[in-house]
């Protein structure tokens, strides 16, 4: 009876390690950014993004059913049906020095796992600027990725969680933003925003 | 069982009824009278009610129709009002839904724009650093 029972206890401690690995496996993509909320009060501008489950399925399914023929929304569409959650904190300062080195610190110390690549790294030290890629490997396939931006007045978290095809989202469309994909001409609209640039 | 003479003698003797006998009698009697009149009275009107009808029955039948008539478009005016009812309130929740979704949408757009630009911001940077120790390697080559 006693060997029986430890048998078993093993064998549930066992699922449950198991479990909550493949949980850890499936959910380490996603940063915890709560530490970063702080900064709203000294920000000047915030977005702070967080879609993911329900709304971002809500969002993926809407998107697919406005003008599927459209390239623009196609491209869209292939970037976002493979996502499973989309975290922005952004915070632009009218100073500088406005967030600390250890707001940063704690981000990156949650990307010093192995499956998280540096794929870019720009820094310049003059200018205060700390520009970095991370991907996550899941296999053959990105599991996810962080753009952190770390300037002298601002400092942007960008992490999307899932199969992120990079190269299109570096490649997609300006006009795509909201309230501008219904424009008549949505060509002039993009020339124009990029002359802005 | 045997009775006396004597018994039976004293069993019909003859006793005072008291006083007021007669007024209690006619008392009793007087309420009874009015009792079976009141009684007479409700079923001749009852009676009067239906036979005027009885003798009628083209009126019944055309109240009857009036009043399954109301009945009918008072029900199906209830149901209108019901079904109305359902329809504004899913109408309402789809409308809701649909908002929620476009905001969705609207977020998961402006996300990947601001993704877009820091990702090409990143890379342009990144790119501007690598040029200069390009050209100083092919300077040294």
């Amino acid at each position: 009876m006693n060997l029986a029972t430890s048998k078993l206890t093993r064998i549930l401690v066992a699922a449950v390690l198991c479990f909550s690995a493949l949980r850890g496996y499936g959910q380490d993509a996603k940063l915890q950014l709560g530490n970063l909320d702080r900064l709203s009060e000294k920000a000047a501008r915030v977005t702070d993004v967080t879609l993911d489950g329900s709304l971002l399925q809500f969002a993926v399914n809407l998107i697919e059913k406005v003008d599927a023929e459209d390239k623009d929304v196609e491209q869209l569409q292939s970037i976002i049906k493979n996502l499973k959650g989309i975290y922005i904190k952004s915070f632009e300062f009218d100073e500088a020095s406005q967030y600390s080195k250890g707001d940063v610190d704690a981000i990156r110390s949650q990307l010093t796992s192995p499956r998280w690549s540096k794929i870019v790294q720009s820094v310049e030290k003059r200018r205060n600027e700390y520009d970095e890629i991370y991907i996550l490997k899941n296999g053959d396939k990105v599991g996810g990725v962080v753009i952190l931006v770390a300037e002298a007045r601002e400092l942007t978290v960008v992490n999307l969680v899932g199969d992120v095809p990079l190269d299109k989202v570096a490649s997609l469309e300006r006009h795509l933003a909201p309230g501008e994909k219904h424009s008549d001409k949505p060509k002039q609209k993009k020339e124009s925003s990029h002359d802005q640039e | 069982m045997h009775f006396s003479e004597d018994d039976l003698r004293e069993a019909l003797k003859r006793k005072d009824p008291g006083e007021g006998f007669t007024q209690r009698l006619m008392a009793r009697v007087n309420q009874s009278k009015a009792e079976v009149t009141t009684q007479l009275a409700t079923k001749k009107v009852n009676g009067k009610f239906l036979a005027w009808w009885m003798q009628r029955p083209a009126w019944a039948m055309a109240v009857v129709a009036m009043l399954l008539l109301a009945f009918g478009i008072g029900g199906y005016q209830y149901s209108e009002y019901r079904h109305a009812e359902e329809m504004r309130i899913a109408r309402a929740k789809q409308q809701k839904l649909q908002q929620e979704a476009e905001r969705a949408r609207d977020q998961a757009i402006m996300a990947l724009e601001i993704a877009r630009a820091k990702l090409n911001h990143v890379l342009q940077h990144a790119q501007l650093q690598a040029e200069p120790n390009d050209k100083i390697r092919r300077e040294r080559l």
